[in-house]
Parts: structure tokens; C-alpha cells; sequence
């Protein structure tokens, strides 16, 4: 207890003798940002992606208020904040329309996972989302994130299985990632707290 | 001179690192044994908690060093609908680990269809094959004669390879050693055949 009380105070110190108020601050919250690290309440980054209509947007709003809102097509960003078994994961859900598919790139640094949603009643641009998911996982800021899929839109009949997703989106090729394919529901709520408990559990692994 | 300058540097910058499938029907404890394995052979992994394990749909991964091999190991989903994605693997690996649940008596002849019909598959041809009777630690489990006796009806399929059945826990960690010891013995033997890639350490 002692060290770590001297060791605050050094930092602290180092951070004042430098006469620039900047640095001070830098030192607290680089430390503050660490002991937070240690209690286990630092943030996990996830990233919701897939194709326009995929139900993105419905997924973070069930994940955050429970409930299933009325969406229109995002241009641009949601980001929440979800709390989940003392984690707190902040969720992006960017917009995937063609147009600005080029855009997800911006937010892939620092990217703990991604969820990547699939609107399994979409035979006829699987092959697009597959395109998408296969040149996503190619850049290196994600090379580390866990990827969950989640095969959406069960609840509707003659839905893809989860096989014919994992066929269709060419997982097997993946070799080096841990991945994991959820069948969910977000209108109806189904498979949304299996695929969280899930991501909780591999994330504390992973760290 | 060349030579053993060469050597030398492998020796001590490169591994040989060799690919293990682990396969076997749902519940039968892959990724356990997985989370397992990595506990007991990297130092520093914070396994984990074996209890909140669920049913894999996907992929598990997992890489332990032993000496200069590197052993990455692929834990798939054992359900029935996701056996189709088992031979999408086959071609690139160096080993295969088949898990089945002692206990579970009534599910003991689909494991051996499912068994049957990976070593049907050619491109396994070879390729050194441990069978794990996991979940020894249960009371009213089928011991490891047992399974063989099971399982005789195959043998014949087995072919010209390396092959051994072990009695594990995955779960209170017995056999575990044993078992990836066997791995690297025979992935070594195997090497001519199904040779290693090599990668630096970096």
C-alpha cells in the first residue's frame, strides 16, 4: 500500500516539476485510466457492423434499453454505453450503406470486438456482406478483436441456419481468430443474452 | 559451417509449429480441454472460469510452446450441423484430437458416426489421431477398455498412422500432460510426411 501511495506521489510530482500544465494531467489520467484498469470497470470497445438492414440499430437498443425501438437507415453513428455483468462495454453501431461502408475503418483502433450482424433472410447480398466481413478482418488494428456474428432475423421463416451463414460468409477460412455465431432475434430479444455472455467471458480471457 | 550456423539459428529464433484439431460431438468437453491446456502450459494465461464454458458455435483457438514446437490448436463446435465445417480443416492440420463424454452411454454411437466419417475422409489420411475418454473424473463413467471395445469396429479404418486412447478430465486436469506430450511425440514422428511450418519468434 505504501509503494503504491509513494508511486502515485512520484508521478505526480514528476508531472508538476515540469512546469507544463498539460503533462500534469496526462500523469493522472494515465494513472487513474490504470488502477481503473485493475478494478475491472475499464470500458470494452465493440464495434456493431454489417449490412444496411441487417438490424444493427435495433441490436444496440435491445442490448441497452431492452426494448425494441422504431429505427430509420443511420447515416453516421449510435454509440451507448451497455453494462452487462459489471462490464461496461461502449457499443458503436455505425451505418452500412454502401456509400459509407468505407467510413467503418475510422473506428477500428483500440476495437476489443465486433459484432458482425448478418440478416440471414438476405440470400442475395450475403455475398456482399461476405466481401465486407472478409476485407474488415484483413486490416491490422483488428487483428486482436473477437468476432461474434450474429445470424439475425431468425424469427422470420425459412431463415438461413447458422451453417449455411457460416458457409455462406466463408468463416471456415478463418484460422487465427476466435469467432463464435449467434443465432439471434432482436425483435423478438432471443439470442441477444447468450451472445453477451459469451462476450463478457471472452473478453476477461483475452486481458 | 553454413549448415550449423543455420541450424544454430533455428535452433534458437525459429519453431516448428503444427496445427491440432480438436473434434468430437457437443458437450463432449473441446473447449474444457482447450482452456485446460492453455492454463496448464503458458505461463501468465488467466484461464477461463471453466464453469461459464457454453456451447461453442465457431471457433476456439489456442497456442502453447513446448521446447521449439509451437503447437496452435482449433476447437470446433461439435453439433451436428456444424460437423459439415470439420473438413474445411482437415488439409492444414498436423494432428487431430477426438473428445468423447464417458458418460454420456446413449450418445456413444453417434460419436462413433461421427468418427467413422472423419477417418473416411482421405485428406486426413496419416495424420496421428488421439482419442480422448474424457470426463474420467464421473463416477459412472465408461472406462478407457470400455471405449475400445466400442470403438473396435473402426480400427480397421484407422490405417497406417500414429493412434492411442487416453483416459482424461478435462475438467480437474488429469491426462491433460499426457495427452499433449503424445501430440508432440507423434506430430514430430509425423514431420516427413506432414512437415511443420516454420515461424520465427518475434
Amino acid at each position: 500500500m505504501t509503494i503504491m501511495i509513494c508511486f502515485i506521489i512520484c508521478t505526480f510530482r514528476a508531472g508538476i516539476s515540469s512546469n507544463q500544465p498539460f503533462c500534469t494531467s496526462f500523469h493522472v489520467s494515465g494513472l487513474l485510466s490504470y488502477f481503473s484498469g485493475l478494478f475491472g470497470s475499464k470500458e470494452r470497445r465493440i464495434l456493431i457492423l454489417g449490412l444496411d438492414g441487417a438490424g444493427k440499430t435495433t441490436i444496440l437498443y435491445r442490448l441497452q434499453v431492452g426494448e425494441v425501438v422504431t429505427t430509420i437507415p443511420t447515416i453516421g453513428f449510435n454509440v451507448e454505453t451497455v453494462v452487462y455483468k459489471n462490464l461496461r462495454f461502449q457499443v458503436w453501431d455505425l451505418g452500412g450503406q454502401t456509400s459509407i461502408r468505407p467510413y467503418w475503418r475510422c473506428y477500428y483502433s483500440k476495437t476489443d470486438a465486433i459484432i458482425y450482424v448478418v440478416d440471414s433472410m438476405d440470400r442475395d447480398r450475403i455475398g456482399i456482406s461476405k466481401n465486407e466481413l472478409v476485407s474488415m478482418l484483413e486490416e491490422e488494428e483488428l487483428k486482436k478483436a473477437t468476432l461474434c456474428v450474429f445470424a439475425n432475423k431468425q424469427d422470420i421463416e425459412g431463415a438461413m441456419t447458422v451453417t449455411e451463414v457460416a458457409n455462406a460468409l466463408g468463416l471456415s477460412s478463418i484460422k487465427n481468430r476466435k469467432y463464435q455465431i449467434f443465432k439471434t432475434s432482436a425483435i423478438k430479444g432471443e439470442g441477444l443474452d447468450d451472445a453477451m455472455e459469451w462476450l463478457a467471458n471472452a473478453l476477461l480471457s483475452n486481458n | 559451417m553454413c549448415t550449423l550456423l543455420s541450424g544454430f539459428y533455428k535452433y534458437m529464433f525459429q519453431k516448428e509449429e503444427y496445427f491440432v484439431l480438436i473434434l468430437g460431438l457437443d458437450n463432449a468437453g473441446k473447449t474444457t480441454y482447450l482452456e485446460q491446456t492453455k492454463t496448464k502450459f503458458s505461463r501468465n494465461y488467466k484461464g477461463m472460469n471453466l464453469s461459464k464454458i457454453t456451447t461453442t458455435v465457431g471457433l476456439n483457438i489456442g497456442k502453447i510452446d513446448i521446447g521449439n514446437v509451437r503447437l496452435n490448436f482449433w476447437d470446433l463446435g461439435g453439433q451436428e450441423e456444424l460437423q459439415a465445417l470439420w473438413d474445411k480443416y482437415y488439409a492444414e492440420s498436423h494432428a487431430v484430437v477426438f473428445m468423447i463424454d464417458s458418460s454420456d452411454k446413449e450418445r456413444i454411437e453417434e460419436s462413433k458416426e461421427a468418427f467413422d466419417k472423419m477417418l473416411s475422409n482421405e485428406t486426413l489420411c496419416g495424420v496421428p489421431l488421439l482419442l480422448l475418454a474424457n470426463k474420467q473424473d464421473l463416477a459412472d463413467c465408461l472406462s478407457v477398455p470400455d471405449i475400445k471395445t466400442d470403438f473396435k469396429g473402426s480400427a480397421h479404418k484407422i490405417g497406417h498412422r500414429d493412434c492411442s486412447v487416453m483416459g482424461t478430465s478435462a475438467l480437474n486436469g488429469d491426462g491433460v500432460g499426457e495427452g499433449i506430450q503424445w501430440i508432440v511425440d507423434s506430430v514430430k514422428r509425423n514431420s516427413i510426411a506432414r512437415p511443420p511450418t516454420q515461424k520465427d519468434i518475434t
